[in-house]
């Protein structure tokens, strides 16, 4: 069977959950390997998230939030980059593909964004083939 | 941690989830994971039936947890919370699965969906058991209100709220009350006078001793949150004014469409080629006629200005159908021999009154030729004196001829756009505005006068495209819901906020700087942070941030994250 990687999408609430949701009202067709997990601002975002995803078998994590200078908490998308900027020095440290988390940003409107994103997403995702992390460190567990 | 009963309810929305989403496949599914009670599927869960379907099931299965699997969370999670509430649980032991809007509607394939709507109704089952009971928050509520702008909206929605005793303070940019009706002569489709409609209501509140309308004024901030907003306002003197109110309604309107940006009508080039704003000057003075002083034997009325384009807006203005005749009826009263055709795409006479304001302008032998949309007529002098008048090319539709027509006074009808500083605004009040840049309501159907910021709310043009008693009944709306809250007393804000759990904090004060509403202080003594609960609106970047976890955001907890996680792979 082709691989069909799975995706954690972590949106925020006001902007890219509301504009996923644009994209189910409008009736706009997209790849369904992302799920969403809504949370209220990109600046919720801890880094370890997306870790936990990576080591529980996701082969991709989609960040998205308010297009800069939208956010409802005034700047909360502006700490999310910082912060994702850190994440990508702790992915190549331990050597994951940084091209498998993402940080996007998607506004209430952008339903058609946020389906194209998703798309794109996921076909590169395919490309990169399956995440190593969970077999990894399941086989250093065993090791041990 | 104890042993939860969770009980799962999967909607069938109809057939908007059921179509591509094996409903009962996902309840057996869910039925396999430990602490399931009970799972049902349903056609509507929203439904009375299906509400009270949730609380028996409560009761009879003595269940601590509940999941539905059914459309966004931001459509019916107060409805289910409520259910939950009514079945004698904490209304936060909810949990949603967004099976609706972010699955069955956005894929094709029934197989993939029903995995999917799996995978987020265990995520769903995994979290729930992990939420905690909260307790909702009472604030007091301030029972003044600040309206923005001083147009039919803000006058209506500041008279509404006078009138029922509450102080309102009415911000206008302009030195004089009215907004963009006061630009207008009569209105269409019965042909009262704006002036009229105007007047007694600036008056009204000019005088009224509950309203302190603030002229040449604009709010530059905006602090605090629902029943407690902290404005300042600078005013004509250029002094900053700070107000205490509890709701803000913002009524700023529109601007007109530029219509030098349509090239080939050539306004700004050709002297008789005029706005509809222009137009009503005219019509008020009760002179039509052309720059060079001449009453018009031709006049052309071009709809559909800068609306519906390819090329400028997509959307109708709404109004300019009406307008346009409202001008084709006003021009042969005042010009009785004149000819007057209207070039239109389409005509909308969709309002009340509206279809026989349309049967009357044909019958009064108003020409209607039709212009295909994007194909827009052209205009150029007849001859090389201006005073020789002008000709339209044109495809006319129903004909399918290529024609030629003759106009002294071309009359445009401009749409409406957001104001160029309706960013700005939306950044102040902390609202959202839609692809076109018009303010997004709460929802667009059930709740069109509030918006994403509990305490904001919008009525007339700025939401959109609006006419006269569209714009009155939200402004109306707007403030029913607003003397609806100041009547409770209190207001019941969200549960869900941060807490630093003192005993794991190290007093390093990184959350103090990070936190946007300045919603953190530090106990020097205690050498501990706390968070200020009232002030503080859950984004959760301060517990993101915390080296020690020791900050916990309510209903957004570490724990029920990694779960969630956990049940979507």
């Amino acid at each position: 069977m082709a691989f069909e990687p799975r995706i954690v999408g972590f949106l925020c609430n006001w902007c890219s959950y509301t504009g996923a949701d644009l994209a189910g009202t409008s009736r706009v067709k997209y790849a369904p390997n992302v799920r969403i997990i809504r949370v209220m601002c990109s600046a919720r975002i801890d880094p370890t998230f997306v870790l936990k995803a990576l080591s529980e078998g996701a082969d991709g994590v989609l960040i998205c939030g308010c297009h800069p200078g939208d956010c409802h908490y005034v700047e909360g998308n502006y700490k999310a980059v910082r912060r994702f900027a850190a994440l990508k020095r702790v992915l190549r440290a331990y050597g994951i593909e940084e091209e498998r988390v993402r940080l996007e940003w998607v506004s209430a409107s952008e339903g058609v964004r946020f389906a194209e994103i998703v798309n794109d997403m996921t076909e590169r995702t395919r490309k990169l083939g399956p995440s190593r992390v969970k077999p990894q460190l399941m086989a250093d567990a065993a090791a041990r | 941690m104890a042993e939860e009963r969770i009980g799962v309810f999967v909607c069938n929305c109809g057939t908007n989830i059921a179509k591509i989403v094996d409903a009962g496949a996902v309840t057996q599914a869910v039925k396999e994971i430990p602490g399931v009670a009970v799972a049902r599927s349903y056609k509507y869960m929203c439904s009375n039936p299906g509400q009270e379907m949730i609380a028996a099931d409560i009761r009879e299965f003595a269940l601590s947890r509940v999941v539905v699997a059914a459309c966004s969370p931001r459509m019916h999670e107060g409805t289910f919370r409520k259910a939950v509430e009514h079945g004698g649980i904490n209304p936060y032991f909810l949990e949603m699965a967004n099976i609706r809007e972010q699955c069955s509607w956005v894929h094709d394939d029934p197989v993939a969906a029903t995995e999917k709507a799996k995978a987020l109704t265990r995520a769903a089952v995994l979290r729930v058991k992990y939420h905690e009971p909260l307790e909702k928050r009472s604030v007091p509520m301030c029972p003044a209100t600040l309206v923005i702008g001083g147009g039919i909206a803000g006058l209506t929605a500041a008279l509404e709220l006078a009138e029922a005793d509450q102080q309102v303070y009415l911000v206008e940019r302009q030195d004089r009350l009215g907004g963009n009706v006061a630009r207008l002569d009569l209105t269409a489709p019965y042909l009262d006078s704006a002036r009229d409609l105007l007047r007694d209501r600036v008056v009204r509140v000019t005088r009224h001793p509950r309203i302190q309308v603030l002229l040449e004024s604009r709010l530059v901030e905006l602090k605090g949150f629902v029943g407690n907003f902290r404005p300042t306002v600078k005013t004509a003197a250029g002094e900053l004014l700070h107000l205490e109110v509890g709701s803000v309604v913002v009524c700023t309107g529109y601007q007109e469409f530029d219509a030098a940006r349509v090239r080939q009508y050539g306004y700004g080039r050709l002297p008789d080629v005029v706005t509809s704003f222009e137009l009503e000057v005219m019509l008020r003075k009760g002179k039509v006629e052309t720059r060079a002083g001449k009453k018009p034997r031709h006049v052309a009325i071009i709809h559909c200005v800068g609306s519906r384009s390819r090329e400028f807006h997509p959307y109708c203005s709404r109004v300019c159908c009406m307008t346009g005749l409202k001008y084709a009826h006003e021009i042969k009263s005042a010009i009785p021999d004149a000819y007057v055709s209207d070039l239109y795409v389409d005509m909308s006479a969709f309002g009340k009154g509206c279809e026989d304001f349309y049967k009357k302008a044909a019958e009064a032998r108003t020409l209607f030729l039709m212009y295909e949309k994007n194909h827009a007529p052209e205009i150029r002098l007849a001859g090389t004196d201006p005073e020789d008048g002008m000709l339209i090319t044109m495809k006319e539709r129903l004909s399918g001829e290529q024609i030629e027509i003759p106009s002294d006074l071309v009359v445009l009808m401009v749409g409406m756009e957001p104001r160029s500083d309706s960013d700005e605004m939306a950044h102040l009040v902390n609202i959202s505005r839609d692809k076109d840049g018009w303010f997004i309501e709460s929802h667009p159907k059930l709740d069109p006068v509030a918006t994403t910021t509990d305490g904001v709310f919008i009525a007339g043009a700025c939401q959109s495209p609006k006419d006269i008693p569209d714009s009155v009944a939200q402004a109306r709306a707007a403030a029913a819901r607003i003397l609806a809250k100041i009547d409770q007393g209190e207001i019941a804000v969200d549960a869900v906020y941060a807490e630093v759990r003192e005993e794991y904090c190290s007093g390093c004060r990184v959350c103090n700087e990070l936190c946007p509403y300045t919603a953190i202080e530090y106990d020097e003594t205690a050498r501990r942070s706390h968070v200020i609960s009232a002030a503080c609106k859950a984004c959760g970047c301060c517990v993101a941030a915390c080296p020690s976890g020791a900050i916990k955001a309510r209903h957004f907890t570490d724990q029920q994250i990694f779960a969630q996680i956990e049940g979507v792979l």
